[in-house]
């Protein structure tokens, strides 16, 4: 067993770090946040730079890394600036599912484009009613290609990205027919509105997307028809991930900023540093990034050896978004009435924390599938 | 609410007020902390810094202030936090030197409620320096908008309550008639301390007030969704349940406080004790009602997210939750 990062994996780590300081001007970020605008010019130059898709293969524009590199990445990216950091976090959201179950010429076509930064992709599964399966975005498949129709809800990135990756019900009578399809989104027949303002990830727009009688071809389903529920469900595991890479950066960037005002602002003539209440925070919320910290890789890890611990990866999703809950909840509090005000840098990673409890799917379902996970069937079920 | 006698409905007739007990006052805080209404920071204007001049006041500063503070007519603030001075009250730097019939005061105050739209302002300033106590230094001045040398700065951009504002008071040799001291000189602090009190009362039953609204709201789109056979969720029931009772448990002591203040108790202690445990129960009951409503509760256009940026602001102000402690520990003899 061994707990350190290699000498490639500490480089990655300090490069993405030094980027991220370089680059996430406070003042800009926050700019980025009220205007509710994705940083592109962030984004280009992180793409330019090759910290975007780091693991698609090098034939394809990627450098052919784990997804532990990618998390670093992530994860300093995020605690430089939260909105910023899930902005560049999430620009290549669904393109997993190209790498993974793509043909060649998807590869191709999808893969260089989004590392080069030419432009962003998305995906787009939930939908009101169940989770997962059965969508009522049906597909129809036959001889002419697919024709889709249905509706999806909270789809990131949707209104400015460039292809989307929709999964659509195709068998009627298995809830688990699910077929994947890759659309450019300016195809006929798709209708893209936003979802309205959010408390926070404020830089990332969220879309409804509506689909009537949006013709392709079939050379645009992403694998093999009717095996969609199933790359879902692989996909969700690589973004438990990655989003876990994202709740411990915005802990440790709330962290970073509560030790270093902790240690400047001076009340009762002294640093609040000094006082139990912060020290005892302090030292709790380190306890925390740290635990959240150990998992995430633990379960970043098991996926590069290629067998992914369903349970770590669960647990790390749960542990690294409530930890950026609390951490930046107790940031701001060690801020005080700074905290709240928007010039005090702090809040929006409050804000920007929360929606980690509810990307992907809230805890409350994470916490019953890992409850069937340890205690196998139960009778009388 | 002016003109339909919701403001400072606790001042007797005689200054224009409906002479009704402070619980009537308070209800209408709650009210409107359950709607969710921050604006105006009606709670503040009638419960915190009216009762400032009603009890310091002289009868000349009563009849003059209080009945268009009754009104409407003008809105009310209280200036003590300064840049440097936010939990440590005595360590504030606006002074006010006393010239002939005026004081003149030069200082900066910030994060104060109503500081954009106020009229009349209460000022923690310092009126002497060099006690052996810095607490004998302080004195609350009343200072009206019309002023020469009173100036506002920048109506602060925040995380929530966004219908109130949040801004910074700016006196550069501003001029002030003597008559506008409350009470005597250097007993500012003394005063401020004895009404901090109601403040963190108030305060308590504005967080108490919006974590109820939330689970109420809350346990409706759950109800519904149940009838609409629309479960994509399963509703935690025990959650559920547990949030109940924290509610209930809050209302409770709450309660018991109210009626203790408005006896006449001290009840520093259990208002401390109160203050902090009402806010932060009502920052969880209202994150965890937000994953109820799955990826929605994220959205604007559900007031969930709305509660949940402006709770944030309790466990701050009226003294941050780490000084409540502090006065409890006191208390407590450690």
């Amino acid at each position: 067993m061994d707990f350190h990062l290699t000498t490639e994996q500490r480089d990655i780590q300090k490069a993405a770090s030094e980027f991220a300081k370089g680059e996430f001007d406070p003042d800009a970020a926050l700019d980025y946040d009220m205007r509710q605008q994705f940083p592109l010019t962030i984004w280009k130059k992180a793409c330019e730079l090759g910290f975007i898709g780091v693991y698609f293969p090098e034939e394809y524009g990627g450098q052919e890394l784990d997804l532990l590199e990618n998390a670093l990445i992530v994860e300093a990216f995020c605690r430089q600036d939260s909105g910023v950091g899930m902005a560049l976090a999430l620009s290549d959201f669904g393109s997993e599912m190209i790498v993974r179950n793509g043909n060649v010429d998807q590869k191709k076509k999808i893969l260089p484009f989004i590392a080069q930064g030419k432009g962003i992709v998305t995906s787009a599964f939930l939908e009101e009613g169940y989770f997962f399966a059965p969508f009522a975005t049906y597909a129809k498949i036959s001889n002419n290609g697919c024709m889709i129709n249905g509706m999806k809800s909270f789809v990131t990135l949707g209104s400015i990205a460039d292809y989307i990756i929709v999964v659509c019900q195709t068998g009627l009578d298995t809830p688990h027919a699910q077929t994947v399809i890759l659309l450019e989104r300016e195809t006929d027949g798709i209708e893209v509105s936003s979802m309205g303002e959010k408390v926070g990830m404020r830089m990332i727009p969220v879309d409804q997307v509506v689909f009537v009688n949006v013709r392709v071809p079939a050379e645009n389903i992403v694998g093999q028809e009717d095996t969609g529920y199933s790359q879902l469900q692989n996909f969700f595991n690589e973004m438990r991930i990655k989003t876990s890479a994202m709740g411990i950066g915005i802990a440790q960037g709330g962290l970073d900023k509560a030790l270093e005002y902790s240690k400047k602002r001076v009340q009762f003539g002294k640093p609040i540093a000094s006082f139990d209440a912060i020290r005892n925070k302090l030292a709790d919320m380190h306890i925390d990034v740290e635990m959240a910290r150990l998992i995430a890789y633990k379960a970043a890890w098991s996926f590069d050896t290629g067998k992914p611990d369903s349970r770590a990866i669960l647990m790390s999703k749960m542990i690294a978004s409530k930890t950026a809950y609390r951490t930046t909840y107790d940031a701001v509090q060690i801020f005080g009435g700074y905290g709240y005000m928007a010039e005090g840098h702090i809040e929006h990673f409050y804000r920007d924390a929360k929606v980690l409890d509810l990307f992907l799917e809230p805890g409350q379902i994470q916490r019953s599938m890992l409850a069937d996970h340890i205690l196998g069937r139960v009778s009388g079920e | 609410m002016g003109q339909n006698g919701y403001l400072c409905p606790w001042v007797e007739k005689e200054y224009g007020g409906a002479g009704l007990g402070l619980e009537y006052s308070f209800i209408v805080t709650d009210e409107m902390a359950y709607a969710g209404v921050h604006g105006l920071m009606a709670g503040l204007h009638s419960d915190i810094v009216a009762p400032y001049i009603h009890t310091f006041g002289n009868e000349e500063q009563k009849k003059k202030w209080l009945p268009s503070s009754i009104s409407g007519e003008i809105i009310l603030a209280v200036a003590m936090t300064e840049p440097d001075a936010g939990s440590d009250l005595s360590s504030i730097r606006t002074t006010a030197v006393k010239e002939g019939e005026n004081y003149i005061i030069n200082g900066e105050k910030i994060y104060i409620s109503n500081g954009i739209l106020s009229n009349l302002v209460v000022v923690a300033c310092k009126t002497e320096t060099g006690h052996e106590s810095p607490y004998k230094d302080v004195s609350l001045i009343c200072v009206e908008d019309t002023s020469p040398g009173f100036f506002r700065g920048r109506n602060l951009e925040k995380a929530g309550w966004h219908s109130q504002d949040t801004g910074e008071l700016i006196f550069r040799d501003c001029q002030v008639s003597v008559s506008n001291l409350l009470g005597d000189e250097g007993k500012g602090f003394y005063y401020m301390m004895e009404k901090l009190q109601q403040e963190r009362l108030v305060s308590a039953i504005m967080s108490q007030a919006s974590a109820e609204a939330t689970f109420d709201m809350t346990l409706d789109y759950c109800k519904q969704r149940k009838g609409l056979k629309k479960i994509e969720i399963p509703i935690d029931t025990n959650g559920i349940a547990e949030m109940a009772t924290d509610i209930e448990m809050g209302r409770t002591f709450l309660n018991s406080l109210i009626y203790d203040h408005i006896h006449g108790e001290d009840i520093i202690k259990r208002v401390s004790m109160a203050k902090w445990w009402t806010s932060d129960m009502a920052n969880r009951i209202i994150s965890q009602c937000m994953e109820l409503y799955r990826d929605y509760g994220y959205l604007e256009d559900h007031k969930v997210g709305r509660f949940f940026r402006d709770a944030r602001a309790h466990p701050i102000y009226a003294g941050t939750n780490e000084i409540m402690k502090r006065i409890i520990g006191k208390k407590l003899g450690i």
